[in-house]
């Protein structure tokens, strides 16, 4: 069944007529994804590789209602105009591609999103992918068919590049993903590991789950104890980094704006022993998760 | 970013927020105009200046004043030098509290914080109460005599993008009056686009940010294609690092270091960055004297063409002057790294680099030990 995008993922692409809005309608639609319209203010009646283009978000759902999903892939300062317009418009899945989206936005965002009760994932989502069934985003480039495999591994990482690495990890190892989500290394995240675990606990055809994050932010903490609270029945493997920045002034900013340590909270310590208290195996280097999973 | 309690401090006033009367002096010769009882404060970035000596009360005589200034220009403060005083009016404190607004993870929301001020006022049992975003934050959960100022602080979290709005300590004194002691903002470096007030660079590390640290941060200026720079820090090493995306590049750290490798930058490239700005980083990074390697490492990339980043690698590393004769190793995967991995191999072989090439394939952070082991001549036997 895989999370989130399935067979009736119907997509509605935000910032479509840009260059990497473009690029990723045609790798969609290569992967047999369904990208209904896309919308750019000021450019409706163009299309962009056969797909209609719109001025509003309201315009394209009025011609094609069945959308279902949008992936939002504007510049960071015309992203809240752009979530909010979505958002309004109450598309139940709505995906973020955009980096360096100001804080405030994206938490002003997230509390319109619950007010709708709608899901935002990302900012700074290289997107989902149920491998077989379709994708949303960069996620997979071109060619997601060397990399991803269809299969029971759900995977969920604040990174774009080592979601794809794991996958690329499992594959190797013969084991396919269901689902793969980049949920994206912002300080707020519109979707958390926790939210999506609730998720695969809920997919038949998921069995275990990958957890790639890294230091900062409480999501790994919030994980650990949703693992315990619920009583979460699938196995769990994580691989946390960002040991390194330990060495660094507090403070420090590195890769992912989430990615940063203010004394105790965030630091590795806290991730990895709650994790580990939780029943979560923890990989030392990423080529290690294939046996954990075991 | 984070800023200085002095510059915290003009944003304060921006929006009519009390502070005691104060003046920046930054040399010991500069005419002081606050008269004693008055307090002297290091402008550093490091907290607990109070312990380490950087802040000093002054009671006596208006002459004793110079000669403590002086003293404070001529200390570090938690290892960073002392480039700025502020000079600072005594208020005569009745409370201490402690005010600030913040993001929090686990509401997903902004937060206020408050409750008793001075020293480790987190650990004092302030209170986290969040705030509606939506609604915006209208004085709730503060005393009445602090609401204002509690409103006052909201309007500059938000109004300047700030990820952290803090005063601590946040004090009444006996004539009914609020004033803000100290101040700490950190700033959201994505609202930059919108904030109208710019602060130039400065960095963590206690010393002036690094000829190459401005240069790698100016690449990115004004082209949005990629980024590549924007993270750049020079550390105390002698392996050169050009790392691949925002996760990837600090889970290659963490390998690196666990094996003894002793990295000579940290910085990252990511989302399809030109061949331009490949080049002008990898000048940046090889310019470092001393190294003993250079790894380039990355995941499997999504949609960063391969062979765009790395011929922009190419063709710094030929004008690289003295020619770099030390092992370079190699790790990337993602779009055309086929085309790469070939034209690479012509170009070590043709023109005498020493390149040590892996593919997706070999995991990555296996590369980490090759490149320790090439770069510190541990043949293993």
């Amino acid at each position: 069944m895989a999370i989130l995008v399935t067979d009736k993922t119907k997509v509605l692409i935000q910032g479509i007529t840009g260059k990497e809005g473009s690029k990723v309608a045609l790798q969609m639609q290569n992967y047999s994804t369904k990208v209904l319209a896309g919308v750019t203010p000021g450019k409706g009646g163009q299309e962009v590789h056969g797909i209609p283009v719109y001025n509003s978000v309201a315009q394209a759902l009025e011609n094609h209602p069945g959308i279902n999903t949008s992936l939002i892939s504007v510049p960071n300062f015309a992203t809240l105009t752009a979530m909010k317009e979505a958002i309004e418009a109450k598309i139940p899945l709505i995906n973020i591609f955009t980096e360096h989206v100001p804080i405030q936005d994206t938490a002003l965002a997230i509390a319109m999103a619950r007010q709708n009760g709608v899901r935002i994932v990302g900012p700074s989502s290289m997107g989902i992918i149920s491998p077989g069934v379709g994708k949303v985003g960069q996620i997979g480039g071109e060619d997601p068919r060397g990399v991803f495999r269809k299969g029971s591994v759900g995977v969920i990482s604040k990174s774009g590049g080592m979601a794809s690495e794991v996958s690329w990890i499992l594959t190797q190892a013969g084991m396919g993903q269901s689902t793969v989500i980049g949920i994206g290394g912002d300080i707020l995240e519109g979707t958390t590991f926790a939210d999506l675990l609730l998720e695969f606990e809920k997919d038949p055809q998921t069995e275990s789950v990958v957890i790639f994050g890294e230091i900062g932010g409480t999501y790994e903490e919030d994980a650990a104890e949703f693992i315990k609270k619920t009583k979460f029945k699938k196995k769990v493997v994580a691989f946390i980094s960002g040991l390194f920045a330990e060495t660094l002034p507090s403070g420090t900013k590195l890769g992912h704006a989430g990615a940063i340590v203010y004394g105790e909270k965030g630091s590795y310590k806290s991730k990895i022993s709650s994790l580990k208290s939780a029943g979560v195996k923890i990989a030392k280097t990423p080529d290690e998760i294939p046996n954990l999973l075991k | 970013m984070l800023l200085y309690e002095f510059e915290g401090k003009e944003l304060f006033k921006k929006c009519s927020i009390s502070v005691p009367t104060n003046q920046l002096v930054s040399s010991s010769v500069d005419q002081i105009t606050i008269k004693t009882p008055l307090v002297l404060k290091a402008q550093v970035l490091s907290g607990k200046r109070a312990q380490s000596g950087g802040i000093v009360m002054v009671k006596g005589k208006a002459e004793s004043v110079k000669g403590e200034v002086e003293k404070l220009f001529g200390k570090e403060v938690n290892g960073e030098k002392v480039e700025r005083v502020l000079v600072e009016e005594a208020v005569e404190i009745e409370k201490e509290y402690y005010l600030s607004f913040s993001y929090s993870t686990e509401t997903r929301g902004p937060v206020m914080t408050f409750g008793e001020g001075g020293t480790g006022a987190e650990e004092k049992g302030a209170k986290i109460y969040p705030v509606d975003i939506l609604a915006g934050y209208s004085g709730e959960n503060v005393p009445e005599e602090l609401k204002d100022i509690a409103k006052k602080l909201w309007e500059v979290f938000t109004k300047y993008d700030c990820e952290l709005a803090e005063i601590n300590p946040l004090v009444t004194t006996k004539d009914g009056k609020v004033y803000t002691l100290d101040a700490k903002v950190i700033l959201d470096d994505d609202g930059d686009f919108r904030r109208e007030v710019k602060f130039p660079e400065r960095n963590l590390f206690g010393r002036a940010s690094t000829e190459r640290e401005i240069e790698a941060r100016k690449i990115d200026e004004g082209d949005h294609r990629g980024t590549a720079g924007s993270v750049y820090w020079d550390l105390n090493g002698d392996i050169a690092v050009l790392a691949a995306g925002g996760g990837g590049s600090v889970v290659n750290m963490d390998a690196l270091i666990a094996l003894g490798g002793k990295p000579a930058n940290y910085t990252e490239h990511s989302g399809n960055p030109p061949r331009e700005k490949l080049k002008k980083l990898t000048k940046i990074l090889l310019s470092k004297p001393g190294l003993k390697g250079l790894w380039i490492v990355g995941g499997t990339a999504n949609f960063t063409d391969i062979y765009e980043t790395l011929m922009g690698f190419v063709e710094a590393l030929r004008e690289i002057k003295p020619k770099p004769t030390y092992p370079i190793v190699i790790r990337r995967g993602g779009p055309r790294d086929k085309e790469a991995f070939e034209a690479l191999k012509e170009i070590g072989e043709e023109e005498g680099f020493d390149f040590h090439i892996f593919g997706r394939e070999t995991p990555m952070t296996s590369t980490a030990k090759t490149m320790v082991d090439l770069a510190y001549g541990n043949t293993g036997n």
